[in-house]
């Protein structure tokens, strides 16, 4: 794993996603997390904690892995990777823009998160499995589950509570 | 909600608009004030885009206040009509809509404002948060992750993926789809990349010949 490589990654699967945060995470748990094995399940999940508490995109989490495989330029040029495909909104505004409503563009798109749905689950379940590992780890997931989708709390409040629920369960314990 | 559709107004046109407005002006002499802003005005109004909660929805609130409502720079058919074209790009769509304002309104130069402001409140938080993840790992609190952030942020991934596909959980070809992916990962070990653009393809085919429907996200 080099850091062209990482960049040349992310770029790939952000162009390929749509610049969707949450679809990138089964290309990156199968290629950063089990293949290159360079990122563990914790620190993948911990950079996608820290999307849905941050302002902002939702895919800004691959400044944090940027940042832990190759610190500061690792977070510059991971960025600017999901940055520049921007820019094709230039030529786009300058002519092209029956391609706004074009069905076939719209119907890749939606076939694409459509699959990414199903993927993401896979991803999960793998996840899961190294990370979902005592009885307060489910509990915590099931309540922070509750409260962000159910209940529509926003993700701060979320994290706070689910967390404080771990923490008096294992003080308890 | 904005939603994609209904934007008849072509940018193109309104482009040409503005383009004869502003020769117009230029063989009168008398400037017909076009609508000017600032780099910094730009920086400053994408960096409270930036600083919004709730992902590209939240941003998209604080872009069409500032731009549409507020300042009356953009017409909401033309605000409307570049949030359908931001879509298409294989980018972030507040991404493209940085880039397509900043250029509208300050040329290149105003690209990289725009998108300096959208990304760096997330961008110094994030790395913050990197940088206490450092100390966590080596600290006593390390055995206090795996049962606080980390599987609330796998609850986070799973509500992701339930709100991305709207017709996923009933009786439908998207069920089938996303059903099918998921055995491909979970069961045979495809490769999602490999997946994700068959998903695509097979996308064209079997939602092509609905009525026009917006993918979700």
């Amino acid at each position: 794993m080099s850091l062209p490589l990482l960049v040349g990654m992310i770029f790939l699967f952000n162009v390929m996603t749509f610049g969707n945060g949450p679809v990138m995470i089964p290309l990156l748990q199968k290629n950063l997390v089990e293949e290159q094995a360079v990122l563990t399940v914790d620190q993948l999940l911990y950079s996608f904690a820290i999307a849905r508490v941050t302002p902002g995109q939702a895919n800004m989490y691959v400044a944090a892995i940027g940042y832990m495989l190759y610190g500061w330029v690792g977070a510059i040029l991971c960025v600017l990777a999901i940055t520049l495909p921007g820019y094709l909104m230039i030529p786009l505004l300058k002519g092209f823009e029956h391609f706004k409503n074009n069905q076939q563009v719209k119907s890749f798109t939606r076939g694409l998160t459509t699959t990414s749905v199903g993927l993401i689950f896979a991803a999960t379940l793998q996840i899961g499995k190294s990370s979902l590992t005592s009885l307060i780890a489910w509990v915590v997931f099931l309540v922070a589950l509750g409260l962000t989708y159910l209940l529509k709390w926003n993700p701060i409040l979320t994290l706070v509570v689910a967390s404080v629920v771990g923490v008096l369960l294992k003080l308890w314990a | 909600m904005l939603t994609s559709q209904d934007c008849g107004e072509s940018v193109f046109i309104m482009e040409e608009k503005a383009e004869q407005a502003e020769q117009k002006d230029q063989e009168n002499g008398t400037a017909q004030p076009a609508p000017k802003l600032s780099y910094r005005e730009l920086f400053m109004i994408f960096i409270t885009a930036g600083l919004a909660f709730g992902g590209g929805l939240g941003i998209l609130a604080v872009l069409e206040d500032e731009f549409v409502s507020k300042r009356k720079l953009v017409s909401k058919e033309e605000f409307l009509a570049d949030y359908a074209l931001g879509r298409v790009v294989p980018s972030g769509t507040m991404t493209a809509l940085a880039v397509g304002f900043g250029y509208r309104f300050g040329g290149w130069l105003g690209t990289v404002i725009a998108l300096i402001g959208l990304v760096l409140p997330a961008f110094v938080i994030t790395i913050a948060l990197t940088i206490a993840y450092g100390y966590l790992k080596q600290g006593p609190l390390l055995d206090w992750l795996p049962i606080t952030v980390l599987p609330a942020a796998l609850a986070f991934i799973v509500a992701a993926a339930v709100k991305l596909g709207k017709d996923v959980f009933k009786p439908s070809l998207d069920f089938v789809l996303a059903a099918s992916a998921f055995v491909g990962a979970f069961v045979f070990g495809l490769n999602p990349a490999l997946l994700l653009i068959v998903g695509g393809i097979i996308g064209i085919f079997i939602f092509g010949r609905k009525k026009p429907e917006g993918a979700a996200q």
